[in-house]
């Protein structure tokens, strides 16, 4: 992993957690999907991350955003919960012939067939524990799931156009 | 202690998800509004059904004080109506004066019952005070609804009583509405219903009237209820109505009995022993 793709994630990662608190925070679609752009950092973190320091990373990111969306712990806590869980989707979904030591999430590396089932779990689990957190209610469950449902569906589309995008560069 | 930090350590990652975890749940439940308001609605409402099960529990265990002291409680209130009643002047032109004896005249006290039966054809109780306790033959005993019975032999401290469920113990009585006299006696058979004898045929009796001991009665007070007429009927060539009587004591769960002490008893016997026998 070259020094140059470490600079760019930095960048995406600035770049998208702003997008997200000026923008995206007050966006949703048809009060039933939002958008959670700031994901794309830690959907992106490399494979070989050290993983305590990638929960300690995915727990400033989440507390980050809390902090603008007012809700304070529950965007961190749906963050290390996926930081957490990502290996073992790693592990689940993995190619073939294994993992290359040089080898970075992304499209154009993994197949589709890899990439979109990995970007649908770990944004649908991070969607369900952080409405369910926000509603805290037994009786929204079913809003609550619809919710995180629709907007995994909204992110995949979005991560994969940004994927197509990088691909062409 | 080197295995557990090996364990630490190994457990390392899982260690610091749990305590980052661990925080966002303090922060979401300490400064969110609605998930504040949430986590102490939810923990008092656990909270208070168990403390309300505990205390439940622990009332279940005191009933038993607390029937002491309603009973003594409840004497207390027998004396005091007793002391009322008396005061209470009769309806008559005659000026009328109460002495003071007559008003102290009688002085409940309360027993517990430790041993009873109602099968028999011929009933008694075992109560907890005897004649240390001031308790003598032939005194009233009475429940917190209606009568019991009276006295029948003491030791110093337990006391026997004959109950009214007994077919040679009868209590002189009168229907509280006319002022009727007749006399309760037992069947023998059912321990809910007895009979009120005595009572002609010429008189009104109605279903439902409240039956208490008469003012003649040389055991009971007078107006302690007894019991409520349940059935009259009237046989051929009869001179008195047949009555049955619900009585309003229920012996089969009597815990608690007031002993009636009648301060004018020993005078009264005295006088009547001076009656002049008929030869």
């Amino acid at each position: 992993m070259s020094s140059s793709i470490q600079w760019k994630w930095y960048g995406m990662l600035l770049l998208t957690v702003v997008l997200q608190i000026l923008f995206l925070r007050d966006l949703a679609i048809g009060n039933i999907a939002f958008c959670f752009l700031y994901l794309w950092a830690l959907l992106k973190a490399p494979l070989q991350i050290p993983i305590g320091l990638f929960l300690i990373g995915s727990f400033v990111l989440g507390w980050t955003v809390d902090i603008f969306y007012n809700t304070h712990g529950m965007h961190a806590f749906a963050c290390v919960c996926i930081a957490m869980v990502r290996p073992l989707i790693f592990k689940v979904l993995t190619p073939a012939n294994g993992y290359d030591e040089r080898s970075s999430v992304s499209l154009a590396e993994m197949n589709a067939l890899w990439f979109f089932p990995y970007l649908f779990i770990m944004l649908f689990l991070h969607h369900v524990i952080l409405f369910l957190m926000e509603a805290m209610d037994a009786s929204l469950l079913g809003i609550s799931l619809l919710r995180a449902f629709f907007s995994a569906l909204v992110g995949m589309l979005v991560f994969g156009l940004l994927e197509l995008f990088s691909q062409n560069k | 202690m080197n295995q557990l930090f090996q364990f630490l350590l190994r457990q390392r990652i899982f260690l610091l998800f749990v305590v980052l975890e661990l925080v966002n749940l303090w922060g979401i439940f300490k400064y969110n509004d609605y998930q504040h308001t949430f986590y102490f609605n939810t923990t008092n409402r656990w909270a208070a059904s168990i403390l309300a099960m505990g205390e439940e529990v622990k009332s279940y265990h005191q009933l038993r004080e607390v029937n002491q002291d309603l009973a003594l409680e409840n004497a207390r209130l027998h004396a005091e109506i007793f002391k009322l009643n008396s005061q209470k002047q009769p309806e008559s032109k005659i000026p009328y004066f109460l002495g003071e004896g007559m008003l102290q005249r009688y002085q409940p006290l309360a027993c517990k019952v430790i041993d009873q039966s109602t099968q028999m054809s011929q009933n008694y109780l075992t109560i907890d005070k005897g004649t240390r306790d001031g308790i003598a033959p032939g005194m009233a005993v009475i429940s917190s609804t209606g009568i019991v019975g009276k006295v029948m032999s003491c030791t110093s401290d337990l006391s026997l009583i004959v109950s009214v469920l007994h077919t040679g113990n009868n209590v002189s009585a009168k229907i509280k509405s006319t002022g009727e006299l007749g006399y309760i006696k037992w069947g023998g058979i059912q321990p809910e219903v007895a009979n009120l004898q005595d009572v002609s045929k010429y008189k009104k009796v109605v279903k439902g009237d409240t039956i208490v001991t008469s003012d003649y009665n040389a055991v009971f007070p007078p107006n302690i209820p007894i019991g409520i007429v349940a059935k009259v009927g009237l046989e051929k060539d009869e001179t008195f109505h047949d009555i049955k009587v619900m009585l309003l004591t229920h012996f089969s769960t009597l815990k608690y009995v007031y002993v009636i002490k009648n301060k004018l008893a020993a005078q009264q016997a005295i006088l009547e022993q001076a009656k002049p026998k008929p030869e």
